[in-house]
């Protein structure tokens, strides 16, 4: 709960996508040993693996036929990531996956285990539940 | 404006060339204008997938001096497969999606026509590997287009008109295109893409003349939609042909996965005009999580032999039962007569996927040989002769060690020892010449559901040069289809996804992905000549004559399964992490391309008609 809460609030408070290093706030996933995740991260991660996003962004999320998102999540806000997964970008071949349930219900935490990728924190490749 | 050609006095070996134009009452203009070595009028040049040319104005002693003839922009830049085709003084070319095609008039290059679809972007998103497209097809006055959007179209060959349009599957539930059409005597066959989508993948016929579909064989499910008869279509079973029986796919799956069963049909298929059959393998069953769909899978991965005329299939032979590793059995089917064990047979010769070579009686289906092409293929240590399975190797074996189990060092990797980069069948050496990938990987299946139009795939995996090897992902071959053995090998540094060309100049001719068009010898494959074109070459090689001067051509674009680590963004630190880290050294030798180009001899070097002993 605490961790969607704190997604909450990035949405709310980030409007400045530039945003300095010292006005990040808390990363929206919790990471230990860099494989073991918190379960929407790791619901996030099963995501991308069913949706076989590595097929165009790459096994590392490196980019392929698409884009690096280690990169990408660098800069795209919480709410364009959001458009673009669930409206796609067709024109540049990124599916729209406002159909599929599983990205509808999950988009947050693959938003969350992206940011992690791109953070440096979530290793790339199997992840794990942190252990309760 | 077509030379009058003399074909020259065949070899023993060269009777496969013969009898496709053979027995056939009267040539259609397809079969005329592949009989004319001056044009280069289907695919592969022929009806038997050779990919040969009996030119040799070019040849093993003079390829030393060609010269770039002409360049052309397609003006896309993606993955370039497929080739050009040449009839009389025009030539058309095609384009990776959106699909564009363009007449040249080849005595100025300067365009007859053009046709540009609109095709609806959603389907690129759809598409696999790449928004490829392997070619047009010509028969009855038209060039065909197998658009991305699963139409096919028919344009009249002289103006671009479209003459008729026919639907050949949805888009919405993932289904594509990107094989080439084939036209075989009067009919359009074309096949389905979308193994990753859980399409129920199927052949079509359709009728040259008015683009109403004929026939639609499916690679899974019930017998009637399978187009066999149970007792009459014929498969290897305990060392001979036996009857397939009653219900012979549905008895391989679980439920009615077969729906789902893939089983897709985008490679090079053939036809022998005497049998009347057509040659095609079928693709990978639906998703990649093997314990997921307990089975056989049947027919997956198969080698299909089908009447042109009804698509009932003769016989069919399964390659690889229960995949678990991808190893889509569309790969081109390459038809001649050649002696097998001291008997002269006719035999369909096929390098599958799965890195075995196969060579099988064409008329009857029975197993001949199947042996490994690429010697680290490990899934399998051999292919039991009387049963014709393969003896698979449990420690590669994804669907043994089950779900969220990462297995490592399968070789091939999910491309294949060869994917649909054909392969060239020289008579004159009774040898295939064949591109290959020399690449292995990890592979994690996991669980999952079926949604309509989206992703089926179920396994995630890296892909890296074949370890404790000559540390490059391709080499380029020559393989005798006889006996099951590599001939010579020829290293490569990356995977070579480049359709090979021979000739009577006894020259193999290939593409690498840094760009480079070779010339080899087919005797030894020794270097003859190279020129960097500007992007990866995944296009075929292909040969024709105008004015008297032969001249040999290729796509240069990079693309496709091997090239899409080209298109952006790869991050540092990736060394060693197998495919990526080879296609970031890809990224120092290349970029994304979309050009034709045309190379000749110059006058007075053996390029013009005067030296050839063969154009008159």
């Amino acid at each position: 709960m605490a961790i969607a809460l704190v997604s909450a609030a990035v949405v709310a408070n980030r409007t400045d996508f530039s945003a300095r290093a010292e006005d990040a706030p808390a990363p929206p996933y919790t990471v230990q040993d860099g494989t073991k995740v918190d379960q929407k991260t790791l619901d996030g991660w099963k995501t991308w693996r069913a949706l076989a996003c590595e097929r165009c962004h790459g096994a590392e999320q490196e980019g392929l036929v698409g884009p690096s998102l280690v990169n990408s999540l660098k800069t795209l806000s919480k709410e364009d990531f959001h458009t673009t997964v669930i409206n796609g970008r067709p024109e540049k071949g990124m599916p729209p996956w406002g159909g599929s349930d599983m990205m509808v219900k999950n988009w947050e935490g693959l938003y969350d285990y992206l940011k992690g990728r791109s953070d440096g924190a979530i290793k790339a490749g199997h992840l794990y539940p942190i252990a309760q | 404006m077509k030379m009058i050609y003399a074909r020259p006095i065949l070899g023993g070996l060269a009777i496969s060339t013969a009898l496709c134009l053979s027995g056939i009452a009267a040539a259609t203009d397809t079969e005329t204008a592949m009989a004319n070595p001056s044009d280069w009028a289907s695919q592969a040049g022929d009806y038997a997938n050779h990919r040969y040319s009996t030119l040799d104005q070019i040849n093993a002693s003079n390829v030393k001096g060609l010269q770039v003839a002409w360049t052309m922009s397609t003006g896309v830049l993606r993955g370039h497969e497929g080739s050009p085709l040449v009839i009389g003084n025009t030539m058309y070319i095609h384009t990776p999606f959106p699909n564009n095609v363009y007449a040249i008039n080849l005595a100025d290059q300067t365009y007859k026509w053009k046709y540009e679809p609109k095709q609806d972007a959603q389907v690129v998103p759809v598409m696999c590997c790449d928004t490829v497209n392997r070619g047009l097809a010509y028969g009855d006055g038209k060039i065909f287009l197998q658009q991305a959007d699963t139409t096919l179209v028919a344009l009249d060959a002289n103006t671009g008109k479209v003459i008729w349009t026919a639907k050949n599957g949805d888009s919405k539930l993932g289904e594509t295109n990107t094989n080439a059409p084939h036209v075989f005597k009067d009919k359009v066959l074309t096949g389905i893409s979308g193994g990753e989508f859980g399409v129920h993948g199927r052949m079509n016929a359709y009728d040259i003349k008015t683009g109403k579909r004929v026939w639609t064989g499916f690679s899974t499910g019930p017998d009637d939609q399978l187009l066999v008869d149970p007792k009459k279509t014929m498969t290897w079973t305990n060392g001979k042909m036996a009857p397939i029986g009653k219900d012979s796919s549905l008895k391989t799956w679980k439920g009615d996965q077969w729906k789902l069963g893939g089983g897709t049909t985008w490679g090079w298929y053939a036809f022998d005009p005497k049998l009347n059959l057509v040659y095609y393998g079928s693709g990978n069953p639906g998703t990649w999580n093997p314990s997921q769909r307990p089975g056989d899978n049947k027919w997956s991965m198969t080698i299909w032999a089908r009447d042109l005329d009804t698509g009932m299939a003769k016989w069919v032979y399964q390659m690889t039962p229960h995949d678990e590793w991808d190893f889509d059995g569309v790969n081109e089917m390459v038809l001649a007569d050649i002696p097998v064990k001291g008997k002269d047979t006719p035999v369909v010769m096929h390098l599958d996927r799965n890195g075995f070579g196969y060579t099988l009686n064409r008329v009857t289906g029975e197993l001949l040989v199947a042996e490994k092409f690429d010697p680290n293929v490990n899934w399998a240590t051999n292919v039991d002769m009387k049963t014709g399975r393969p003896n698979v190797n449990a420690k590669y074996s994804p669907g043994t060690t089950g779900p969220d189990v990462d297995v490592k060092d399968i070789c091939p990797a999910a491309l294949g020892s060869k994917d649909e980069q054909p392969s060239s069948f020289d008579p004159k050496t009774g040898l295939i010449y064949a591109p290959t990938n020399h690449v292995c990987m990890t592979y994690e299946p996991f669980q999952i559901e079926y949604t309509a139009g989206q992703p089926y795939v179920g396994a995630t995996l890296t892909m890296y040069p074949t370890p404790n090897s000559h540390g490059g992902m391709g080499n380029f071959i020559a393989w005798d289809p006889a006996t099951g053995k590599i001939v010579w090998s020829k290293p490569e540094r990356f995977s070579v996804w480049s359709g090979a060309l021979t000739t009577a100049g006894d020259v193999a001719f290939y593409g690498t992905l840094e760009g480079y068009l070779k010339a080899v010898s087919t005797k030894d494959g020794s270097e003859l000549w190279k020129f960097k074109t500007p992007s990866g070459i995944i296009g075929n090689v292909f040969t024709y004559v105008y004015n008297g001067k032969q001249y040999v051509g290729v796509y240069s674009g990079i693309g496709g399964w091997a090239g899409i680590g080209m298109a952006a963004g790869l991050s540092e630190g990736h060394e060693g992490l197998g495919a990526v880290g080879g296609y970031k050294d890809l990224a120092k030798y290349t970029t994304l391309g979309g050009s034709l180009f045309v190379f000749a001899l110059p006058d007075g070097a053996g390029g013009t008609a005067k030296s050839a002993n063969n154009v008159q």
